[in-house]
């Protein structure tokens, strides 16, 4: 890994360490996915996907374009009703658990072009009851110098970094990312690994699919086929 | 109290990126200042169309901005947030609904009493229409808004939005109308006109948020 990124990575991780030690842990989380299929616009995708993840667990969709992996994402956050098989967190359906213990990261950041990313996360911070203070997830993201700026005038990995940042203070077990590190330089990506152990730590899940190496440790990977015809 | 979170952030983002109540009121007092030039200046005429042109305006002035409400939230994924937000998603489209209606929407019923005076109606008339406007305006803008979620994201979207608003508002439109056109402070009419408005509104203001979600979950699938 680059010096940049190294050193990134040493500055944080100490904050990280005492974070992870005020922040309360989780109670046990544990996903299940049982025989799923799913379909986007009458085009099959997955079939027969099997997958189980528990509290500590990363899991890594990898798979060639086109290949479900936004799907599979978004049925896992309850919002997409599958074809046919089961999705369950801690044996409640994801269709009812996934608004309790879900935070989901789509293509999109689901930021406003006028509000400051201060402001962005004070307000999810606020909706979610965050132990985690906004500054520290500003700090944990490198965003310290750009909290005041609109965030129409942020670059793009800025705005996947405060997008990132809205994850952490949104205080849920699980978390969903698509594509985290699409737009992130080496620094970013070190933070990103930074605050995916820390949550790991905590008793949390990750599911992110992606098509970088994102060099997180323990991180076991799922490898999504092309659905058979 | 996440429901006021929610309330508070969408009246702040209504004020930074839509310029809170600057638009609707100017399509409102374009409308009004334009329409007696094409109905004709005769006093009785002006005086006779004055109550409805008022509210016809006045939802014109609301449904202007709607196709903006959903549209955004639904293309920049804070609609998969707010859906994540462990909120029933009625109660989120309520918050919104009705930031947008105290952010944008709260000059109509001061510019409707002006333009009452202004064409030929008693003080008395002009202070019912406006609180009959006042009345009519949060049922217009839930109205609205189901019509603006089943349209979020989909081709013509300000076509579904005239299709489906439109034709709802008509009770809202008779009621709000009529409490202008009869009679004064004094008058039963009128004050029954005023309370069929609020009972019309707040019918809509119950049942339509639970529409609302539907058609923002369709959205997401």
């Amino acid at each position: 890994m680059r010096p940049v990124s190294q050193s990134a990575l040493t500055r944080t991780s100490g904050r990280v360490k005492s974070r992870a030690m005020t922040l309360p842990e989780f109670s046990p989380t544990s996903l299940n996915v049982t025989d799923l299929s799913l379909e986007r616009g009458n085009i099959p995708l997955i079939s027969g996907l099997n997958l189980t993840a528990n509290s500590g667990d990363a899991v890594v969709l990898l798979g060639r374009n086109g290949v479900g992996k936004t799907t599979l994402l978004r049925a896992l956050a309850g919002v997409l009703r599958p074809r046919a098989g089961s999705l369950f967190y801690s044996d409640v359906p994801a269709e009812t658990a996934a608004s309790k213990c879900c935070a989901f990261l789509g293509h999109e950041d689901a930021l406003k072009p006028d509000e400051t990313p201060r402001q962005s996360l004070a307000f999810w911070s606020r909706l979610s009851n965050s132990p985690l203070a906004v500054d520290e997830a500003l700090d944990e993201m490198g965003l310290r110098a750009l909290a005041d700026r609109p965030s129409r005038r942020l670059s793009q990995g800025q705005k996947r970094r405060t997008a990132l940042a809205r994850i952490a203070v949104q205080n849920r077990p699980v978390w969903l990312l698509d594509e985290p590190a699409a737009p992130l330089d080496g620094d970013g990506r070190a933070r990103l690994s930074n605050i995916v152990s820390s949550h790991l730590k905590r008793g949390g899940l990750v599911v992110a699919a992606t098509h970088q190496a994102l060099d997180w440790p323990n991180a076991r990977t799922q490898e999504l086929a092309r659905c058979a015809l | 109290m996440r429901a006021v979170t929610i309330f508070l952030r969408e009246i702040r983002l209504a004020f930074s990126g839509g310029g809170g109540p600057a638009a609707p009121a100017a399509f409102f007092i374009a409308v009004l200042t334009v329409a007696p030039l094409a109905i004709g200046q005769m006093p009785a005429t002006l005086l006779a169309a004055g109550p409805g042109v008022i509210c016809f305006a006045a939802l014109l002035a609301v449904l202007q901005g709607a196709e903006r409400l959903f549209v955004d939230d639904v293309s920049d994924g804070t609609l998969e947030t707010y859906a994540l937000s462990g909120l029933p998603m009625s109660v989120v489209a309520a918050a919104k609904v009705l930031a947008t209606a105290f952010a944008t929407l709260w000059p109509l019923p001061l510019v409707g009493f002006g333009a009452g005076v202004a064409y030929g109606l008693p003080t008395g008339s002009a202070a019912l229409l406006a609180m009959s406007l006042a009345a009519a305006i949060p049922g217009l803008i839930f109205l609205t808004a189901l019509a603006a979620a089943l349209s979020a994201g989909a081709k013509r979207g300000g076509l579904v939005i005239a299709l489906i608003a439109a034709p709802l508002a008509i009770p809202l439109m008779v009621f709000a109308a009529s409490a202008g056109r009869v009679g004064g402070i004094g008058d039963a009419s009128a004050q029954a006109n005023v309370l069929l408005t609020c009972a019309t509104s707040l019918f809509l203001m119950a049942i339509l948020p639970f529409a609302i979600a539907a058609a923002l979950k369709g959205r997401l699938e």
